[in-house]
């Protein structure tokens, strides 16, 4: 009993250590490497020689005194609840909508991903030519309908509000073909005993989809946050976190502090990054609690 | 079971080995390491990725390498993402051996101990435009050199103008500029096109206006720069600007004044090879100070350096190969190319003789001012960046210029 | 609901979808002269085809590196993700809640601090510049979501099959082989496709490792049309979608893997 048990344990590790072995070779080091920057004064002098002295939490006290912290964390926090939850509501209603099979239901499935294929540069490029003030093209059919024109990248109460459009855009794809890979993994049979006990697709959805999609609902969720909240290049390119940080998240404020300016300050960014991970760091705890319950 | 997990870790074992195996051999493909210094190519890093291997840049750079008895390996980066790269392979001790990068990044760079100064590399500078050569030094020394220069001017629509009954010899300030705004859009067209946008091009758009109105970059909020700021909010108010500007690159306020309906686009040299394709005829006026006079306008274009390297004995050839690089003939070729303008007065005249029409900007490059000159070196970035961000405040409405530019100097001053 | 109105209905959301995409083309085909034009052109009146003769002429190598590192990313992460989401669905080593913390973690590590550990390792090892070591790094985006994924979907497998190859004598290799991998051709699907897409666009990675490289990936290659004082929209838009085509093809391919009730009729009662 002991033996083989033991045995099953030893079996059990040895399908993760490759995983376990490859974390810990590559996610090391620059996890260290983060740390090591956040807790160091850092000048470009210091960062090419490797002499910067320790400085403890100053970069940390320095970042939450800063102007920007406020608005950056009020604005990441908008932008990832608001993306979320437009991203998982309208992937799991496309999901739902094309696991009934119909003429074209597979190609069109696979056409949903092409925004995937495309660089990040381009499809935030597009997005921003679509939305300029004056020569895009949603101000123009806004225009047909007798709308004026709205600042939707130059202005700090649009700013906000257009790139999470984009995020939502972009994120769709992801929460489509993981919920649809999920629903493909309930037996019709399920559904076809409530059909007989006279349940409405409506009851269907909600007393047996949605309860038999939790796992994959979860982890969907979950990892859309993790991404969500290191989105950076699509508002980088948009709005460059601006006008007046109007658009400005941890993400983007990290990027800016660290590589996004003449005279990197690496130290308060790597500070920003790793607030950003611990944030993540909770969700993936209560995450993680609920799993076991 | 247990043969199981046997079979399991030899297979496991067999794709580490081979893992092993793989890295290993690409190890020793990858080039000798260490000594043998002449058997290693010297590489260049440039920002121009839009020249590939068959283009004349990489052949001159190939040119200049046998010239000097060596073979160049040359790679193309985003000049925006060339600093940390410069500065990380600095770090791991990767540094290329010729590095050409943007000249308000010399000083960061020159500060960071990752390039050489005239006195280990032994260039020749006397030849250069003290002007153009200022960004360029820190602390008394020469960190690089200058491979051309480039500045903003006016450029203006001839049709759009006649329309309007504007005359473009007429506008010498600020007051006779907007008067023209004003009359170009009760004609029915757009007035003037620029580039505000949060990066450094937006501070480099804005500076000769800032300088126009006589303020300096070490106080950011005096009347006189404030009294620019308010110069482009009035505009974006009264509809001579588009709101576009904000978020406007360089290139895509080219592309509005492209399409024709715009008066005026400031922008640089570069553009010259884009104006002739315009379709349009186009004219060129110096940016106008607040109450007459050229205001000065800010230097672009790259420098050319030697970044350090643990066998100083390379550098004697990059030296070799930079000085092929700016030598007068290659000079007219390379600045021909780019659009830039040549940073010595014996090539700035060939280049005259070449296309007269070069010499409204020769003179404008002659009269500019480089951003890192004056002894700002590296505060120069600590300034800019709130510079810009005070540019997009006013602009976008969330601040008065007069807020905007009082918060930015707060900043700048920290 | 008929089945064509589906269909209909089907279209029209995928046409919403993919308006930014028909934008993307439009542009292709821009000249510059009305890349600003106010109105917008709806469709491209004056259409240019210089921005598709410049990606045709320059940008077939990079799409070539681009196939080959996605493919490889493909492979590498379902090897090394699959069996460890098969250990923690149903093999339960202990700690297992640690690794799934670690693989939260290690995905929110941001890309350029994960390029600049890496330049630092991959100039010691040699293997800076090369495709192998690209296909490495790109496999970090898409390891920790693979082991999520097939974790969750694997849990999903009924333990009472996974008990039935036990008792019949298979070795817990076997049972992976066997019994769960081909129940998992959805969560097999869904990592490929992902580690592909992630493998396909990634940027950070290319130019911090391959910026150098005699191969380089087509988010590299794009940056031929992006000067450092003037960009070619045309042609960069262009080349987005030329090399969107084959990935396309290969998405619409994939897709057909996915099959339908995969549990169903598994398990007798």
């Amino acid at each position: 009993m002991t033996r083989s048990a033991r045995g099953g344990q030893w079996t059990a590790w040895a399908f993760a250590a490759p995983v376990v072995l490859y974390l810990v070779a590559f996610y090391a080091y620059p996890l260290y490497r983060n740390l090591d920057l956040s807790l160091r004064d850092y000048t470009v002098r210091s960062f090419v020689r490797g002499d910067a002295p320790f400085s403890g939490s100053d970069n940390y006290t320095k970042v939450v005194q800063d102007p920007t912290f406020g608005p950056a964390l009020l604005h990441t926090v908008i932008f990832t609840l608001g993306s979320l939850a437009f991203q998982f509501t309208l992937g799991m209603a496309l999901a739902v909508f094309f696991v009934q099979h119909f003429p074209l239901s597979g190609m069109l499935r696979a056409l949903f991903l092409v925004p995937w294929l495309l660089p990040l540069i381009v499809s935030a490029s597009t997005w921003s030519w679509m939305l300029n003030s004056d020569s895009g093209i949603v101000n123009w059919a806004l225009g047909l309908v007798g709308i004026g024109p709205v600042n939707w990248l130059t202005s700090p109460s649009w700013s906000l509000t257009s790139v999470i459009i984009a995020n939502i855009w972009i994120g769709i794809p992801f929460n489509l073909v993981v919920l649809y890979s999920g629903l493909q993994a309930i037996s019709p049979e399920i559904y076809e005993a409530a059909a007989l006990d006279g349940a409405t697709g409506r009851q269907r959805f909600w007393r047996i989809t949605l309860p038999l999609l939790r796992p994959v609902s979860a982890i969907t969720l979950l990892l859309g946050l993790v991404y969500t909240l290191k989105v950076f290049d699509i508002i980088w390119i948009m709005t460059k976190g601006g006008p007046a940080d109007s658009s400005t998240t941890f993400a983007t404020w990290s990027y800016r502090l660290g590589f996004g300016n003449l005279l990197p300050s690496f130290g308060p960014g790597a500070a920003v990054g790793n607030l950003l991970i611990v944030i993540a760091l909770i969700f993936g705890l209560i995450y993680i609690r609920r799993q076991r319950s | 079971m247990k043969s199981s997990t046997r079979r399991w870790r030899t297979t496991g074992a067999a794709l580490l080995a081979l893992a092993l195996a793989g890295v290993a051999g690409a190890c020793s493909k990858s080039g000798d390491h260490a000594s043998g210094g002449a058997a290693k190519p010297y590489a260049i890093w440039d920002p121009y990725p839009q020249f590939d291997a068959s283009s004349a840049w990489s052949a001159l750079l190939t040119k200049c390498g046998t010239d000097a008895g060596v073979t160049v390996q040359r790679t193309g980066y985003d000049t925006s993402d060339l600093t940390n790269k410069a500065l990380l392979a600095a770090q791991q001790g990767n540094s290329p051996d010729v590095l050409i990068v943007d000249n308000p990044v010399i000083s960061t760079l020159a500060d960071a101990g990752v390039l050489t100064a005239t006195d280990d590399n032994k260039l020749d500078i006397a030849s250069m435009q003290p002007n153009l050569i200022s960004a360029g030094q820190s602390g008394g020394k020469t960190y690089g050199v200058p491979i051309g220069a480039n500045t903003l001017a006016l450029y203006y629509n001839k049709a759009v103008l006649t329309k309007a009954g504007v005359d473009a010899a007429s506008i010498k300030d600020w007051p006779s500029l907007t008067a023209a705004l004003a009359k170009v859009k009760a004609a029915g067209k757009k007035g003037i096109t620029f580039s505000a946008i949060g990066t450094e091009e937006g501070s480099f758009q804005f500076l000769p206006w800032f300088w126009g109105s006589g303020a300096q970059l070490t106080q950011l909020d005096s009347p006189q720069g404030v009294s620019a700021l308010q110069l482009w909010t009035d505009w974006l108010k009264q509809g001579y600007a588009p709101n576009s500007v904000i978020n406007n690159t360089q290139t895509t306020s080219w592309q509005e004044f492209a399409t024709g309906d715009y008066a005026f686009a400031e922008n640089g040299t570069w553009q010259l090879a884009n104006a002739a394709k315009a379709g349009f005829e186009y004219g060129i006026i110096p940016v106008p100070g607040i109450s007459g006079g050229t205001a000065p306008a800010p230097t672009g274009g790259e420098f050319v350096s030697v970044p350090v390297q643990t066998d100083t004995a390379r550098y004697s050839t990059s030296a070799k190969i930079v000085t092929c690089l700016t030598s007068t003939d290659n000079l007219l070729a390379t600045d021909t190319t780019l659009s830039y303008i040549a940073p010595t007065t014996a090539v700035q005249d060939k280049q005259i003789a070449q296309n007269p029409a070069l010499k409204v900007w020769v003179d404008a490059v002659k009269a500019a001012k480089g951003r890192t000159g004056d002894n700002l070196g590296t505060k120069y970035p600590k300034i800019s960046e709130p510079l810009w961000n005070a540019v997009q405040a006013a602009l976008s409405g969330a601040k008065s210029p007069k807020d905007a530019l009082t918060a930015a100097q707060g900043a700048a001053a920290k | 609901m008929t089945r064509p109105v589906k269909t209909a209905i089907g279209v029209l959301l995928t046409a919403i979808m993919l308006f930014p995409v028909y934008w993307m083309i439009n542009v292709s085909f821009t000249r510059d002269t009305d890349m600003r034009a106010s109105p917008p052109h709806l469709v491209p009146w004056h259409g240019t085809l210089e921005g598709y003769r410049a990606v045709l002429d320059q940008q077939l190598p990079y799409l070539g590196t681009s196939l080959l590192v996605g493919i490889g990313t493909v492979l590498l992460t379902v090897a090394l993700a699959a069996p460890a989401g098969y250990s923690l669905a149903k093999l339960r080593p202990p700690g297992a809640g640690g690794l799934n913390f670690v693989l939260l973690i290690a995905q929110m590590i941001p890309g350029i601090i994960m390029a600049m550990g890496f330049y630092a390792i991959y100039l010691k090892l040699g293997v800076l510049n090369s495709t192998a070591g690209l296909i490495l790094a790109d496999s970090t985006i898409a390891v920790p979501f693979g082991v999520l994924i097939f974790t969750a979907f694997m849990s999903g497998i009924p333990d009472e099959l996974v008990q039935a190859a036990r008792i019949d004598g298979a070795s817990s290799w076997r049972t992976f082989r066997s019994v769960v991998l081909p129940m998992s051709r959805n969560s097999i699907v869904t990592v490929s496709l992902f580690a592909f897409l992630w493998a396909w666009s990634d940027f950070v990675f290319a130019s911090t490792l391959d910026g150098g490289g005699a191969h380089q990936p087509i988010t590299l290659g794009i940056y031929h049309y992006i000067g450092n004082n003037n960009q070619q929209w045309n042609a960069i838009m262009a080349t987005a979608v030329v090399a969107s085509i084959p990935a396309t093809v290969l998405l619409i391919v994939a897709q057909r893997y996915v099959a339908a009730g995969v549990t169903a009729g598994a398990v007798k009662d």
